[in-house]
């Protein structure tokens, strides 16, 4: 029966309460370890299309008479439409329509930030429409711009009030600590730079608008546009099949899609609005720059009295202040804590979600001062994390639905012990060390997330659901999860997804969630398959259900008696099909549900010229039950190499004076390359959370990511004494953080006192 | 835009000489070029090596992979730009490739642009010159120009033959160019003399596909150790006189340390014994 | 006209120059399996053997290929990389993946058994923002099954 519920959910640690009808979620979940096909390795169903280059990607999408737009953007940080004349671009060659700020309100009058868009033409071709936006008269008036985080704040230009969250008292705990250790730490802009760049494809079929889009979201995209244009969510249909990289960016529709939407309206084709390269990188988001004040407290045996932290996000135009202060506030034991984050309001582009936002940037800061802190007591850094375990959410007391950080710690203790060996291979110039750090994060998922399955009379089976695989292997998961309730091989199985129209609401890709939400639906309709196809067993063999059961592709008794393939019980329905769904249940109430883990990274540092060998990265993660270990590993291995390039060489860079962006193309945007690679070594405790869901998983999009600088900055520190305090570790900075260790060093010398790190 | 075979070396009559087009083509792309006309030069440059004589329109890849070239040569094309821009670019475009100055790539009105300002000086410059930046201060990003400027190398150009540092000018007020290349003039040669050692050390953001913060070359002939750098000026750069005679920038103080340490370890490399 | 030959079928192209031969082959020809990511030689997503060469099909002007030799990813469908890069889990979301699989097939065919070293260097002209460079690896080590 239905039941409608209140139930809390939760993306990227933002938290809202929501009415929910949920079904009945009697499912018990499996034992632990690897079941016949979940828990074991499985190469994704979709991989040969997209390695032959057949898996049509939006960026592939053609459609008869489509059209291309190209757009105007704001050159200018912060101005205003003076005036603007669309004649001449309209009388360009090819041009159908032309529109601009007072026709649809993604076309902004002030521009906030440089990349925001103006104006936006339609035209035979992409070029033309190039052509074309050049010939747009603009007069802009120029405005002041403000780009200081700092100033910002000062000045109350601010996204909401600032986020003040304490518990016990803070000053008392300073004052209680016989060691206090402070720091500022700054972290960069860093951008998406999804190899597939933003971009959608419309077009209007009588009163039904087509939306191909690049998305980690089909049906937020179904309803944001619905709502944007006043059409009812069903006359908007969202395709996206193959998705080429997100990471955050492609949550919402943002401007593309409704330009595109506009033109096609005006000129009753089809148009295409993709953007640039370079495009992207101006306004399609970023992880906003962080500024952190940081201060700890603790005990001469390393047990904390006080966390504290200040935090100023550089938040851009618009977007929201992300939980910068998370891992201060959820990773340890701590009584008295008070951080206060604060979003500033400057002429930057605007921030998004990316893949952990707030608590990468976060944990770089609180996981770096804590070894800052391990290594002026000379207590272990592992030890004093485990020394500070939080056994319940330091914040409310809330039980964990499940948490093995401490079985993560046990399971990286050979990796962590490799520092002696590590150390010793320093040379005169070239020093080597480790350095660990723990990782908290979100990742629980929560409803609603709904799938149909349809099982044939040949006994292969397909799963539908209007989700999407923004390429982190999740239709195989699915797959998965399917055929091991079922009973039937994998390849049995065809997962039909990337569809608002063809399958039910699925959830969102972000927040590492498409597999703790979707999952359970996909294995609840499997379920209600199978009690379906055993009913007609039951039937058909005048056997009792209970004593039946699918395995291996067969309807068994217990008694082992009957023993028939699926295809056999099945077949005598030839037309007919089983019809099963599955809905989303709620997340355990009262409970905290969060991922954890712990990497040690081991580094190579240049004394003379500040080059850094990232050499060997171990990350060991607790995300519940394991769908598909192969995939994991992958997700784990590119959140680790992403982790890399936020710490070593990703930077975008504006000009101080106007505000605009410097580092729009790949030359000068340093992704990290097949070369920056270290040695990976990834394990998973793979217990699956025994309050959560008829699964037990949780998501693994996000974790990988959030300890990678931490870890690489305390090995950093492991080998030269060095504290690095920004990010990326530049050779600027690694230089700086240098010269500044070896001035301490000397400092400690002249006073007598031993030179330790 | 069109664009033809050239039939002989002086056979450009303006247009713009087309090679492996790394280069040219993103610049028409982004809109920095806007040539009437290219030339497709590859029939008409020589291709190859032959002795100490390496023919123009030897692509990058080619050189990397012979082993008749000095090894700062080698070294340089090695750790050059990526895999397919080695493959595609030559050694006469690489010696003739602009900056990676951003202010310049956004064509931003600077003064290698014609302007009269240099945005980088008081923006941001971390990628930039430390030595004659005052004018412009933009590095000189090519690998190659570097080691063959340590090489003392020749170029044979369609109309003369010049030694590799007279194929760079520091742009001035008057003439915003940094090569001393006549209209018409193709680079057909690079005689690369062999030296008794050679060495190319190179400081950059990533381990591969990155741009020199700092490039090293040097080479000892007949006793003597010349060095030249890469991504310091905005031309390759000999270091005739004293790294203290750099002028940083208040954001590339940075690079002259690193340049110190990649200096010293280049020569003691080559020191003989 | 140019006329190239592509996975071994001539074409003439009808183009103004300036175009790009990743432009021709997508949308004039409807290979759609060459990707452009950045559209200015900086990523390899669009990486083509041209004479067997890797080669940048964004920045390569089409009429600066005339009489070329091009081989796409559709060209390669049947050779041992691709499901050596599908058993390796050498691929996430795709989309730089027919640009690395083109490169690694060059590499192969120099070098049957490349070194790491070897694996790292040829490859560094292939952005993959996944990060799918372990598998990568793994995949042009097995490639022979």
């Amino acid at each position: 029966m239905a039941r409608l519920i209140r139930t809390e959910k939760e993306v990227e640690g933002r938290y809202e309460e929501v009415w929910l009808v949920v079904e009945e979620d009697a499912l018990e979940q499996w034992p632990a370890g690897a079941r016949s096909i979940v828990g074991r390795p499985a190469t994704r169903i979709d991989g040969l299309e997209r390695a032959r280059g057949e898996a049509v990607f939006t960026a592939d999408v053609k459609l008869p008479g489509m059209l291309h737009a190209a757009v105007l953007r704001s050159p200018h940080a912060h101005a205003r439409v003076a005036r603007i004349d669309l004649a001449r671009a309209l009388a360009s060659p090819g041009v159908y329509a032309a529109i601009g700020p007072s026709d649809i309100p993604q076309l902004a009058e002030e521009c906030g930030f440089q990349g925001e868009a103006v104006a936006a033409v339609c035209a035979d071709t992409y070029a033309q429409a190039v052509a074309a936006v050049a010939e747009i008269e603009v007069e802009w008036a120029q405005l002041e711009v403000l780009l200081d985080a700092d100033e910002a704040i000062k000045r109350g230009e601010q996204h909401g009030e600032p986020r003040v969250q304490a518990r016990g008292d803070y000053e008392r705990g300073l004052a209680d600590a016989d060691v206090v250790v402070e720091g500022e730490f700054r972290t960069q802009v860093v951008l998406h730079n999804s190899m597939e760049t933003h971009q959608a494809v419309v077009q209007w079929i009588g009163e039904t608008l087509e939306v191909y889009i690049s998305t980690q979201y089909i049906w937020g995209i179904r309803d944001e546009v619905a709502k944007g244009i006043g059409l009812p969510p069903d006359k908007v249909r969202v395709v996206c099949h193959y998705m080429g990289g997100g990471f955050g960016a492609k949550n919402g529709a943002d401007d593309y899609t409704f330009i595109a939407i506009e033109l096609a309206k005006r000129t009753h084709r089809p148009v295409r609005c993709a953007l640039t390269r370079r495009e992207e990188n101006l306004a399609t988001g970023n992880r906003n720059a962080t500024i952190q004040r940081l201060t700890i407290g603790a005990k001469s045996d390393g047990t904390l009295t006080a966390l504290g932290g200040e935090y100023v996000n550089a938040v851009g135009w618009s977007g929201w202040t992300a939980p910068t202060e998370g891992p201060m506030q959820l990773l340890y034991a701590c009584p008295n804590v008070k951080t206060t984050t604060w979003g500033a309001k400057i002429n930057q582009p605007p921030m998004k979600a990316f893949r952990a936002p707030g608590f990468v940037e976060g944990t770089f800061g609180v996981e770096s001062l804590l070894n800052e802190l391990a290594a002026k007591l000379g207590v272990d850094p592992l030890e004093l994390r485990r020394k500070n375990y939080a056994h319940s959410d330091p914040a409310d007391e809330r039980p964990f639905s499940g948490k093995s950080l401490m079985e993560c710690y046990r399971r990286a203790e050979p990796h962590w012990e490799r520092r002696h060996e590590v150390r010793a291979r320093s040379t005169g110039r070239v020093k080597r060390g480790v350095g660990m750090a723990s990782q908290i994060w979100y990742g629980g998922g929560g409803p609603p997330g709904y799938a149909w399955i349809r099982v044939s009379s040949d006994g292969r089976a397909t799963v539908v659901t209007a989700m999407q695989d923004i390429g982190t292997g999740t239709k195989t998961a699915m797959a998965q999860i399917a055929a091991e309730e079922l009973g039937v091989p994998l390849e049995h199985i065809t997962v039909s997804l990337g569809d608002s129209a063809r399958g039910p609401y699925a959830a969102i890709s972000a927040g590492s969630s498409t597999t703790p939400s979707m999952g359970p639906a996909v294995r609840a309709a499997a379920a209600d398959a199978k009690r379906q196809i055993l009913e007609i067993a039951a039937q058909r063999y005048h056997l009792e259900e209970r004593v039946l059961d699918l395995r291996d592709g067969k309807v068994v008794s217990a008694d082992g008696n009957l023993s028939s393939s699926l295809e056999e019980v099945l077949g005598l329905l030839e037309d007919a099909q089983i019809l099963g769904k599955g809905a989303r249940g709620p997340n355990p109430t009262g409970m905290q549900v969060l991922t954890f883990g712990v990497q040690v990274a081991e580094v190579a540092v240049d004394v003379d010229t500040g080059e850094i060998w990232v050499e060997r990265v171990a990350a060991v993660h607790d995300v519940g039950r394991v769908i598909n270990p192969l995939g994991a590993s992958s997700q784990i291995e590119g959140g680790i190499i992403q982790g890399i390039g936020h710490t070593l060489s990703e930077e975008r860079l504006s000009d101080p004076k106007t505000g605009r962006i410097l580092t729009t193309s790949l030359d000068a945007y340093k992704l990290p390359t097949f070369a920056d690679v270290p040695e990976i070594v990834s394990e998973l405790i793979d217990e699956p959370d025994s309050h959560l869901t008829n699964l037990g998983s949780k998501g693994l999009g996000e974790p990988p990511i959030v300890p990678t600088a931490a870890a690489i900055a305390n090995a950093i520190r492991d080998a030269t004494g060095a504290n690095v305090r920004q990010l990326p570790i530049s050779r600027e900075e690694m230089l700086r953080a240098l010269r500044e260790a070896e001035a301490r060093a000397r400092d400690k010398e002249k006073r007598g006192a031993p030179a330790g790190v | 835009m069109e664009l033809r075979q050239a039939s002989s070396v002086s056979d450009l009559n303006g247009g713009t000489p087309l090679h492996g087009g790394t280069e040219v083509v993103p610049l028409i792309k982004a809109g920095i070029l806007r040539p009437h006309e290219l030339v497709d030069i590859r029939a008409v440059v020589p291709r190859g090596i032959v002795g100490t004589r390496i023919g123009a329109g030897t692509s990058l890849a080619e050189l990397e992979a012979s082993e008749r070239v000095p090894e700062a040569l080698r070294e340089a094309c090695r750790l050059a730009a990526s895999p397919q821009l080695r493959n595609m670019g030559s050694l006469g475009g690489n010696l003739l490739q602009a900056t990676r100055c951003w202010y310049w790539r956004l064509d931003w009105p600077c003064r290698l642009h014609g302007g009269d300002e240099c945005f980088a000086r008081e923006g941001e410059h971390r990628e930039h010159a430390i030595f004659a930046n005052g004018f412009c201060a933009s590095a000189h990003p090519s690998d190659l120009a570097a080691s063959l400027l340590a090489l003392d190398a020749r170029v044979i150009t369609s109309k003369r033959e010049l030694s590799l540092a007279e194929l760079y000018r520091l742009p001035t007020e008057d003439d915003r160019s940094t090569t001393t290349l006549a209209d018409g003039e193709l680079i057909l040669h690079v005689d690369v003399p062999q030296p008794e050692a050679s060495t190319y050390l190179k400081a950059m953001e990533r381990k591969r596909w990155a741009f020199p913060i700092v490039g090293v070359a040097a080479a000892r002939t007949g006793g003597a150790t010349r060095v030249a750098l890469s991504g310091v000026a905005p031309i390759p750069w000999l270091l005739d006189g004293s790294l203290d005679d750099a002028t940083p920038l208040p954001r590339n103080a940075y690079k002259l340390e690193i340049a110190r340490a990649l200096v010293e370890r280049a020569t003691t490399a080559l020191a003989p014994g | 006209m140019p006329r190239i030959s592509v996975n071994g079928h001539e074409h003439e192209v009808h183009a103004e120059v300036g175009q790009s031969l990743a432009d021709t082959l997508r949308d004039d020809l409807g290979l759609t399996g060459t990707k452009i990511a950045c559209n200015e030689g900086h990523c390899g997503a669009c990486t083509v053997l041209v004479d067997g060469i890797p080669t940048l099909s964004c920045i390569t002007l089409v009429h600066a290929a005339d009489g070329a030799k091009v081989t796409t990813i559709e060209g390669l469908r049947d050779h041992p990389m691709i499901q050596a890069f599908v058993s390796a889990d050498a691929l996430q979301c795709g989309f730089c993946t027919p640009g690395q699989i083109v490169s690694a097939v060059s590499l192969v065919a120099e070098n049957a058994e490349p070194s790491s070293e070897e694996i790292r260097h040829a490859m560094s002209g292939n952005l993959c923002r996944c990060g799918a460079y372990p598998k990568i690896e793994e995949a042009i080590r097995t490639w022979r099954g």
